[in-house]
């Protein structure tokens, strides 16, 4: 396959697992969150790293879900112990994010991996990472691990989704019909884990959090079906990540910037133009409510 | 054999209590109100009751049972504004979530759950309604939307957060219709409530609250002078018209 499609096909399954992922944490008003884990699995990879002494992508997801999840609890500790939960964000995202640049300087030469690399990613390099898994030829890793975590991520959510939905909706009631909405949300946190760590080498952990919350964001102010929001969310991923590649070739600049770029820009679009949340059609109708 | 039993439960927010050595039991089939000043503990009394938040001591007894949510004997009406009703639902799909205890892990709800569903609203009087989406509909409609939910969990006690707030008379009117329906079957309604000038008309029993229990027991028993002086204290002041209003009735 050409180099162009595997970056299109790479850029557009990111699109896909982050614009699904991301409607549920928009719905949980969880975006800081996400913001928090995407950045610190990177210490996940770099213990992976230290502990498995490879770059192999079954460690690093399980590396991401560790330290996602000690990201969650920790702010969920804190936050319970009484601090604010912002602060609570802000303080264990920043400190296990610090402990991961660190360790990286340390053991730099060994590590194929900078902070550059993983605030930014470079999709350009993805077709030239090739690995081997079982019987499957050689293809480009961020492919692999992309695949896997979109199907991990589609049947987790397809056998909990209405757990996800009234966990989601009203917490206290989904606790008072006995579901264990903590765990619930570790589960969500989880996936988002593997899926910030998937998209890492492609988009750079500032980056996924634009194709994690800008679908979902945009999603949500166009339709008022949950399943319909994950749908387009999925569908304005893909878009975005390919319109993102062409526009980066044409204006020759960085493809995965330019990706989060056109996240934004359809954004912008939907918030002012959705036929009914957008901004436009709001102000229509309080002018035609005083008129009548 | 009563359906709810509690022994002095204590509840505590960091170290400062919120329901203090509260004990009281509640008949079967009545309709019974929990009536108390801002903060003394109500909604907690209720959420410690369901276990959706822990308890520093004190026996909760559900028909003789600790209470499991799997027994789905209990149903829950939250406060109408703990939820964020601007999530991308209709009123149908909100009802539906009252079978999700039924339906079980793993499992989407059937047809049989959306005829139930679809029943409970018209029970509300928002069979039209259901494909609302749930941000257009009044605070009385998304009130009934909640009880239908409730109707929808199918069990034998209710627990109800404040379900007259915020309503139109007419909603006002539906839901007490609703509990009295509710009460003609058997089920026992546990109401937390605070405009004192219609306790005497909506309730059978009241229990007085402000953070221990201050009396429980049949309204007119319960429901006197006296009791309201000690439930909200300093609070009278305000209070003298709504004790005219006691006094008459």
């Amino acid at each position: 396959m050409s180099y162009e499609s595997w970056i299109l096909i790479v850029g557009s399954l990111a699109g896909v697992t982050c614009g699904i992922t991301g409607c549920f944490l928009i719905l949980r008003k969880l975006s800081m969150l996400a913001d928090a884990i995407s950045h610190t699995v990177l210490l996940g990879i770099v213990l992976a790293f230290i502990v498995s002494q490879s770059m192999s992508g079954i460690y690093m997801l399980i590396g991401a879900v560790v330290v996602g999840l000690l990201t969650a609890v920790g702010v969920q500790m804190l936050h319970h112990a009484g601090i604010q939960e912002d602060a609570s964000i802000g303080v264990v995202f920043t400190f296990l994010f610090a402990v991961g640049v660190i360790l990286i300087t340390v053991f730099a030469d060994d590590v194929h991996l900078d902070v550059d690399h993983a605030l930014m990613g470079e999709i350009t390099f993805v077709p030239w990472d090739l690995v081997q898994w079982g019987f499957l030829p050689e293809l480009p890793k961020a492919f692999l691990m992309l695949s896997t975590v979109l199907v991990i991520n589609l049947v987790i959510i397809g056998l909990f989704y209405k757990e996800l939905k009234i966990t989601s909706f009203d917490p206290q009631m989904a606790a008072a019909i006995g579901l264990p909405v903590l765990l619930i949300h570790y589960l969500l946190m989880g996936l988002v884990s593997i899926t910030t760590v998937a998209s890492f080498d492609s988009v750079g952990a500032i980056l996924v959090v634009a194709m994690l919350i800008a679908p979902g964001a945009s999603a949500y102010l166009l339709t008022n079906k949950l399943s319909i929001m994950l749908l387009l969310s999925a569908l304005i991923g893909v878009s975005a990540a390919v319109i993102g590649y062409y526009l980066a070739s044409w204006l020759d600049v960085s493809i995965s910037g330019s990706m989060a770029t056109v996240n934004g820009i359809i954004f912008a679009l939907v918030f002012l133009f959705s036929p009914t949340k957008g901004l436009l059609s709001r102000k229509f109708t309080m002018k035609k409510l005083k008129m009548d | 054999m009563n359906p709810v039993v509690v022994e002095n439960l204590t509840v505590a927010y960091q170290k400062k209590p919120v329901l203090s050595n509260v004990s009281f039991e509640v008949p079967e089939g009545k309709l019974i109100g929990i009536i108390g000043p801002n903060g003394a503990g109500k909604s907690t009394l209720i959420k410690a009751i369901l276990g959706l938040i822990p308890k520093a001591a004190g026996e909760i007894k559900i028909y003789d049972k600790k209470y499991r949510p799997k027994d789905r004997v209990v149903g829950y009406v939250p406060q109408r504004g703990s939820v964020d009703w601007d999530f991308p639902t209709n009123a149908l799909d909100v009802v539906l979530m009252g079978r999700y205890g039924h339906v079980g892990w793993f499992k989407r709800p059937g047809k049989k759950d959306t005829e139930i569903a679809m029943e409970c609203l018209k029970k509300v009087g928002m069979e039209k309604y259901a494909n609302r989406q749930i941000s257009q509909l009044s605070g009385g409609q998304q009130q009934r939307v909640f009880l239908a939910r409730a109707l929808a969990q199918d069990a034998k006690v209710y627990f109800m957060d404040e379900p007259f707030v915020g309503v139109d008379a007419a909603t006002e009117r539906a839901i007490i219709e609703l509990l009295n329906e509710l009460k003609r079957q058997g089920k026992t309604v546990l109401v937390v409530h605070h405009d004192l000038q219609t306790v005497k008309e909506y309730f059978d029993h009241v229990m007085l609250l402000n953070v221990n229990t201050i009396a429980a027991g049949p309204t007119e028993e319960v429901f006197t002078l006296e009791n309201l002086t000690r439930t909200y204290g300093g609070k009278l002041s305000f209070l003298e018209k709504d004790q005219l209003i006691v006094e008459q009735k």
